[in-house]
């Protein structure tokens, strides 16, 4: 490829949800010339998702709209001279060294280079692995929740929602206020863990009123909540037409005998999140293992500074928070590096510090409360794929580890888990769920898959500049389904 | 099992998309996969060892599980790819 010279920007920023966004706007309104980068087609993250159905006059139903709202009121910021927002462009890989970007979008591949750039590339969500859960049908709860929200669309008749966590509730009662049936919420938690959660929530009173009212919604619309339960198999050939459920002992194990088959046709997942730390992590940022999510997550200072120079992360990206922690962390991290470049924005990043560390500690006790319980990997028996793409069962995994690979980046050659198009971001913390479940080792002790570029796949033929045409065969046909995806 | 478009949210023009050589309706700022779960099509791909059927998981372009050849280009993932007129899907499963 012949190299060209890049293009330049004061503060690059990559990901446009919640800390993304509030990062430029701060930054932008203290004079920085700031780019803002997202892969998706629209800013606002997957929080703050936005319809793309009309450009005004959606009318969606009240769980939805206040959600929309509240992003439409943020993203509004987005419309200051200083900011270029970039969307349906991929950041692909990052050069530390001299803060370039390699990015990929409609103008092709091109280089970006900063003075500072912001990671705030947000959270994927967790699940575990059952028979049946690739099947059509199982969603996570979060794509549920875009269906409604981004395309109004209803994606199922009747659902279970199953995982662990606050979000299966919110799910829940916007399904239902979208006209959808629900069967049951299972809970992985037993009932005694939501009433600690609430005493932990005390003073918190948007948290717990928001919590309190979707229980009361739950309620009226006599959904069943079924604390300490785990779904079990998802049935059906094709598609989902129905779901086993069963009672779960302390350590999250299924309790033989325990079994209730429901009838539904949409199954909804959430264990929680996970943080999306693969550019952080291809720029050799420092992480850190935190202990209230269980995941590793992306190290920074308190002014959002990661252990590379001139590189900052805020949001998800630094271990999961919420979206109030993402807008706090934008903020700071957006006026600490404007401030960095001689600006002086209309801050005081010593309150922005001190509000948003007490976000997180909310957050961290919400994080405890949801674990993901080991026994669950009873669940995952020896034929069921664990990493979708490369369709590697439980019990290959298990033989490696019996041999004494035990850790994810060994897994990887020896199994080829992780090596598909998802490049593990879904098997990846189930992985180390299972190793620590087989093994005894502590999941901090099981490193997570070394990201990779490209962070998603790309085609050679634009991100390689000029490949030589041999005249036979063309990239597309030597990568065939392995790696490359327009997008 | 169809999905469900929401009554009362206002959406953009019709579109035509075709899938598989069948014609479905769609509307313009809707993705493909909505367009494909709308019409009844939840199983979108097929797994490429065990040719297990695959469709909608993750929604925001990560699990790469609703991917289909679109308008000639493989691979292409439907919950992030809007439809366009004219637009030709080919699913594998």
């Amino acid at each position: 490829m012949t190299p060209q010279k890049p293009d330049t920007t004061e503060i690059a920023i990559v990901g446009a949800g919640p800390a993304g966004v509030a990062a430029a706007v701060i930054a932008a309104r203290a004079g920085a010339a700031v780019t803002l980068l997202d892969e998706n087609t629209n800013a606002g993250g997957q929080y703050y998702k936005q319809p793309t159905l009309t450009e005004s006059g959606h009318k969606y139903p009240n769980s939805l709209a206040s959600n929309i709202q509240q992003g439409q009121e943020l993203l509004a910021g987005l419309n200051h001279p200083g900011i270029d927002l970039q969307c349906d462009t991929l950041v692909w890989n990052v050069s530390p060294e001299e803060l370039v970007l390699y990015l990929c979008g409609p103008a092709g591949a091109r280089a970006l280079q900063a003075k500072r750039i912001i990671f705030s590339a947000g959270a994927y969500e967790r699940v575990m692995p059952f028979p049946g859960w690739t099947l059509p049908g199982v969603i996570m709860a979060g794509g549920a929740q875009l269906m409604l929200k981004a395309q109004g669309l209803l994606p199922g008749r009747r659902f279970l929602l199953a995982g662990t966590g606050p979000l299966l509730q919110l799910a829940a009662v916007q399904l239902l206020e979208a006209g959808a049936d629900i069967a049951a919420i299972v809970e992985l938690q037993p009932r005694a863990e939501f009433l600690r959660t609430a005493s932990k929530l005390w003073g918190h009173w948007d948290k717990l009123g928001q919590g309190i009212a979707n229980q009361k919604k739950l309620l009226q619309a006599k959904v069943p909540i079924k604390y300490g339960h785990t779904i079990a198999r998802a049935l059906g050939e094709n598609e989902v037409s129905g779901a086993v459920i069963m009672k779960v002992d302390g350590d999250g194990r299924p309790i033989p005998g325990s079994e209730t088959t429901l009838e539904v046709d949409s199954i909804c997942l959430n264990y929680g999140f996970i943080p999306a730390t693969e550019l952080p992590g291809i720029a050799g940022c420092a992480q850190y293992f935190d202990y209230n999510f269980g995941a590793y997550a992306t190290k920074t200072n308190e002014n959002l500074e990661t252990s590379v120079a001139g590189i900052f992360a805020a949001g998800e990206t630094c271990g999961i928070g919420g979206a109030d922690v993402a807008l706090l962390e934008g903020q700071l991290a957006g006026a600490v590096a404007a401030r960095q470049l001689g600006l002086d924005p209309d801050t005081d990043e010593a309150t922005l510090c001190q509000k948003q560390l007490q976000a997180r500690t909310v957050a961290a006790s919400l994080g405890k409360m949801f674990p993901v319980k080991p026994g669950l990997c009873a669940l995952a028996t020896d034929g069921v794929p664990v990493c979708r793409c490369e369709e590697i069962s439980a019990g290959e995994v298990r033989a490696a580890i019996r041999m004494g690979v035990v850790q994810l980046n060994q897994l990887k050659p020896w199994t080829r888990v992780g090596m598909g198009r998802c490049q593990g971001r879904i098997c990846g913390e189930i992985l180390r769920q299972i190793v620590a479940h087989e093994t005894g080792l502590a999941l901090q002790e099981i490193q997570p898959f070394t990201a990779r570029a490209p962070v998603k796949p790309v085609l050679l033929e634009e991100v390689g500049g000029a490949v030589a045409d041999t005249g036979e065969l063309t990239w597309e046909d030597h990568v065939g389904g392995y790696g490359v995806a327009r997008t | 099992m169809k999905a469900q478009r929401i009554n009362g949210i206002e959406r953009g023009e019709p579109i035509t998309i075709t899938v598989n050589g069948k014609e479905i309706q769609a509307y313009a700022g809707e993705s493909i996969a909505a367009a494909l779960l709308a019409a009844g099509q939840r199983n979108i791909h097929q797994s490429v060892k065990g040719g297990a059927p695959r469709g909608y998981f993750c929604g925001m372009g990560m699990c790469f599980d609703c991917v289909a050849t679109v308008d000639g280009n493989p691979n292409v993932r439907t919950c992030v790819t809007q439809v366009h007129p004219g637009c030709i899907v080919e699913t594998s499963s």
